[in-house]
């Protein structure tokens, strides 16, 4: 006769345990005493023990299951014994009714095996076991009581019980995870669906309090002191807006080079030194768009503009350049740059920055530039990512001039080499023409008489 | 002129600048003090502690001469301000001697001087006489003086010796028969309490309609009637002083109010000027020096506490507030106290004022923590109030027969939680950090009822009142 196991009633006030996990599986030989598996209630976890010797002949629980206490869990028995047939008439009666193991031949269920198996169906008395849908959250009483004390949402937990259900550890855990809250904290935490948890409070002891719950975004509510506000309009707000779009509409792809600066200051200092005014005006810029313009008519590709299903190539080059103004930043536009000698353009670029920075230049000034060229270098910057002036496909960074590494025979020789950023929208181009159009500027520039020359 | 190296240099020594010295150097920090007067500050020199022993003469003289309905009879009682004015010098010498011990007990440097700040563009420096002194961090601490407003008048009064500040006032040596009180904030009404207690005629003119603001109106109105022996021209604006008569107008109507004496209490201001700190480029707008949640002020390393910054001018505020500036520019100090928090590693010490707890020291006492039910309804909040008189408690009963004490609680509708607490009554001074600590910490009502109060103690009618709530 097979001796029923019990859950135990573990004082008044328990109604039902959960098993944690079992112990013994079927099969296996108990004796009397043995742990035969682990339950918890909503104040303590504790072990039942078999009540008789022999061999367990069946489980009527599967780990996770809350049952309700004097409700048989188990048979123990001998060896082939047949467990009551009224066993799976009690589970029925049982709000997880469903959920049981059991087979008739002991030893012929692996541990661990998937639960419908040929012989366990053999069995018969006993019902099939039930998936647990996967989408119920299951918690046990005495994590659920924790949860509600220290004030944790059953979500925030994860849970590492049998089949996924939180206990108490995984409560013990998110506490661990943050500060304390405070009561009136934990009733609004608890009460309001929205509630973020927030990681630290205000409150003493860095306790959380009822306002670290809705707290602001910091950076909107804490700054204090001295503040200067001005308000995004004119040029700003114009920046603004196309700095940002240019960069949410287009692909852009920065590529950097240098160019063997030396011819480049060499002629400048002969320029310099020059009687002419307009000679010796000539700046580095000027040398540098004057490589850019002639360049360009070379690849087309890069002078182009990018229309929603159309690129335009430009044969003409019409140049324009970033001036930093007191106002912010301003690109007007050479127009024919390309046609221009070296003075001519030197002379325009002086004029149309002299126009930008006493605040009258025209708008036509600004308008149908192909292509932009940005110069940072005398701010000393050695690359960066210049933002494409949409629909140009491309824009030329200038950076500083430095002396670089280079190998001549068995020494190592510092050239002085200017630094070149091109992004290209790579919507249009791609980056192999990209970096070609910056090996062929890089090679105006180290060679800038004979490009003075074409 | 060789210049010395701290860590921490603070100026002024008052409740805020003393606290600060003091954690700062149990840290074992290099710390200067610098105090241009006495040590204490006007806390302990010319304001909370001289009027509390005072106020405590003037109220053992009305128990004296009413002590009959106890069964104790005394003739003559008498009262002997030379005497009490000597307590007063003996208790403030006495603390005195207590905060310099401390201070060396905690190793801070403490020179007698005026602090003039010198620059912070390689880090803080400090001009106390020919020395300079240099630190990383620097705490202003200069606190506040009386205001004196623009009345005609006053500034002759106060050349002649008849309109006093509360300075002047706590050193005379004779009782005026008659004082004319110009506002009535707490400052005012605890001098109204005191000269009135010992038969002054006094008279309070208060610009408002309501004295004490701070304070809960249905309280104010009670303190009022319970204070003795004082008259109250209200909603009174002065307009003149003639000697020691206030004239005052009110709407279209003109009064006036004679005094011997003519105490001028209309706030204070932060002490600012003179010591560098504009020329320094310090953030300072009307109510004092700008800081933010951890005291700091727009200069690097430069911190203002107390009543400088003008966010909560009482004692208990500035040496909180010391004790924030000092744990955020030692931080590293302060690591082993307590797991870093995840999250907002700013959050954790920063400088809270919603559970300051304040004291007005009359006969009764008023205290209060938290939101009034003004300025909970002002915010739009829903509330739950309870409200219970004093009497209920047994040991308030049987100590002040005939006082009409009252305890109000104010609760938050939603989560229960504890807003405020307002109490008038003899003993509630004593038992308003109960109300500080729940407020502080959220207590609900429902926790605040799980808490056990001795009885008999006045303390229990905290309880009662949060289970008078709804």
């Amino acid at each position: 006769m097979a001796t029923e196991v019990l859950m135990p009633r573990q004082g008044q006030s328990v109604e039902s345990c959960l098993i944690l996990a079992w112990k013994k599986n079927v099969g296996e030989s108990v004796a009397k005493g043995d742990a035969i598996c682990e339950v918890e209630t909503d104040k303590a976890t504790f072990e039942v023990e078999a009540g008789a010797a022999g061999v367990l002949l069946a489980r009527l629980f599967k780990e996770g299951d809350d049952v309700p206490v004097l409700t048989p869990i188990a048979y123990i028995g001998q060896p082939g014994e047949k467990v009551p047939s009224g066993a799976g008439a009690a589970g029925s009666s049982l709000p997880n009714p469903t959920a049981s193991e059991a087979v008739a031949p002991p030893s012929s269920k692996p541990r661990g095996e998937p639960a419908a198996s040929a012989s366990r169906a053999a069995a018969g008395e006993i019902a099939e076991p039930e998936q647990r849908p996967a989408t119920s959250r299951t918690i046990s009483p005495r994590a659920r009581n924790l949860a509600q004390a220290k004030g944790v949402k059953v979500e925030e937990a994860h849970g590492s019980g049998p089949g996924g259900r939180i206990i108490e550890r995984d409560i013990k855990k998110v506490l661990e995870s943050r500060e304390p809250m405070t009561p009136a904290a934990i009733s609004d935490f608890l009460g309001s669906a929205e509630a973020g948890t927030p990681g630290a409070g205000t409150g003493p002891g860095g306790r959380i309090g009822t306002k670290d719950l809705n707290a602001q975004t910091p950076a909107a509510a804490a700054v204090e002191g001295q503040i200067t506000e001005r308000p995004v309009k004119g040029i700003r707000k114009l920046i603004a807006e196309r700095m940002h779009a240019s960069l949410r509409d287009t692909a852009q792809l920065t590529m950097s080079a240098s160019a063997d600066a030396r011819a480049m200051l060499s002629y400048r200092k002969r320029l310099k030194g020059s009687a002419v005014e307009t000679l010796a005006a000539v700046t580095i810029n000027d040398l540098v768009l004057f490589a850019v313009a002639r360049t360009l008519a070379r690849h087309p590709e890069m002078n182009a503009h990018m229309a929603a299903d159309m690129i335009r190539e430009f044969r003409a080059v019409h140049l324009g350049f970033a001036v930093d103004t007191p106002r912010g930043l301003i690109v007007p536009v050479i127009r024919d740059a390309h046609l221009m000698t070296l003075t001519q353009l030197s002379a325009e670029a002086k004029l149309l920055s002299q126009a930008c920075l006493a605040g009258n230049v025209g708008p036509d000034d600004l308008a149908g530039a192909t292509f932009t060229v940005s110069n940072l270098g005398n701010l000393g910057v050695e690359s960066f990512t210049p933002v494409l002036n949409p629909p140009q496909v491309a824009i030329l960074g200038v950076c500083a001039i430095q002396p670089k590494p280079v190998m001549n025979g068995e020494e190592v020789q510092f050239v002085p080499s200017i630094g070149l950023s091109i992004t290209i929208d790579h919507r249009a181009v791609d980056g192999a023409p990209g970096a070609r159009f910056l090996q062929d500027l890089a090679a105006a520039i180290r060679d800038i008489d004979l490009t003075l020359a074409l | 002129m060789s210049e010395q190296q701290y860590d921490l240099i603070i100026v002024g020594a008052g409740p805020g600048g003393y606290i600060a010295a003091e954690r700062a150097g149990s840290l074992g920090r290099k710390v200067l003090l610098v105090e241009k007067d006495k040590l204490g500050g006007v806390c302990l020199n010319r304001g909370c502690i001289p009027t509390k022993t005072l106020l405590h003469a003037s109220k053992l003289y009305a128990h004296a001469k009413e002590g009959a309905r106890f069964g104790v009879s005394a003739d003559n009682v008498r009262f002997d301000l030379g005497a009490a004015m000597e307590h007063k010098r003996k208790t403030v010498e006495t603390l005195r001697r207590g905060i310099a011990s401390q201070m060396k007990r905690f190793g801070v440097t403490v020179i007698e001087g005026e602090a003039r700040l010198i620059g912070s563009s390689e880090g803080n420096r400090v001009q106390v006489g020919n020395q300079t002194y240099a630190a990383r961090n620097l705490i202003i601490a200069t606190g506040s003086s009386p205001a004196m407003p623009p009345i005609p008048g006053l500034q002759e009064g106060v050349a002649r010796g008849q309109v006093l500040t509360s300075t002047e006032l706590l050193e005379i040596s004779e009782l005026p028969k008659r004082l004319v009180i110009v506002g009535g904030g707490y400052i005012g009404m605890e001098f109204a309490s005191f000269f009135g207690t010992l038969g002054t005629e006094v008279t309070v003119v208060e610009m408002m309609d309501e004295i004490v603001p701070i304070m809960d109106r249905e309280f104010a109105a009670i303190l009022r009637k319970a204070v003795k022996g004082v008259k109250y021209e209200l909603g009174a604006r002065v307009e003149r002083i003639d000697g020691t008569v206030v004239n005052f107008s009110r709407g279209p109507e003109q009064g006036r109010a004679e005094g011997d004496l003519v105490l001028v209490s209309v706030g204070r201001r932060p002490n600012v000027d003179g010591i560098g700190l504009a020329e320094a480029g310090l953030d300072i707008d009307r109510s004092g020096i700008r800081v933010n949640e951890y005291l700091q002020t727009n200069l690097p390393g430069v911190y203002a506490i107390g009543d400088v910054t003008g966010k909560s001018l009482l004692a208990h505020s500035a040496s909180r507030m010391g004790e924030v500036a000092v744990r955020h520019m030692f931080q590293e100090s302060y690591r082993g106290e307590k797991p870093p928090s995840v999250g907002n590693p700013r959050a954790a010490g920063a400088m809270r004022y919603g559970a300051i707890p304040w004291v007005v020291f009359t006969s009764p006492e008023v205290a209060g923590c938290g939101l009034t039910e003004e300025q909970a309804a002002a915010e739009g909040r829903r509330v739950n109030v309870a409200s219970i008189p004093m009497a209920v408690s047994g040991r308030y009963l049987a100590e002040h027969p005939g006082e009409r004490g009252t305890c109000k609680v104010i609760c938050a509708e939603e989560n229960g939680a504890l807003l405020g607490v307002h109490m008038i009554g003899s003993g509630c001074s004593e038992l308003i950090f109960g109300a500080s600590l729940m407020i502080e910490s959220e207590l609900r009502v429902q926790d605040v009822r799980e808490i056990v109060f001795p009885h008999p103690t006045v303390s229990e009618v905290l309880r009662d009142a949060i289970w008078e709530v709804e």
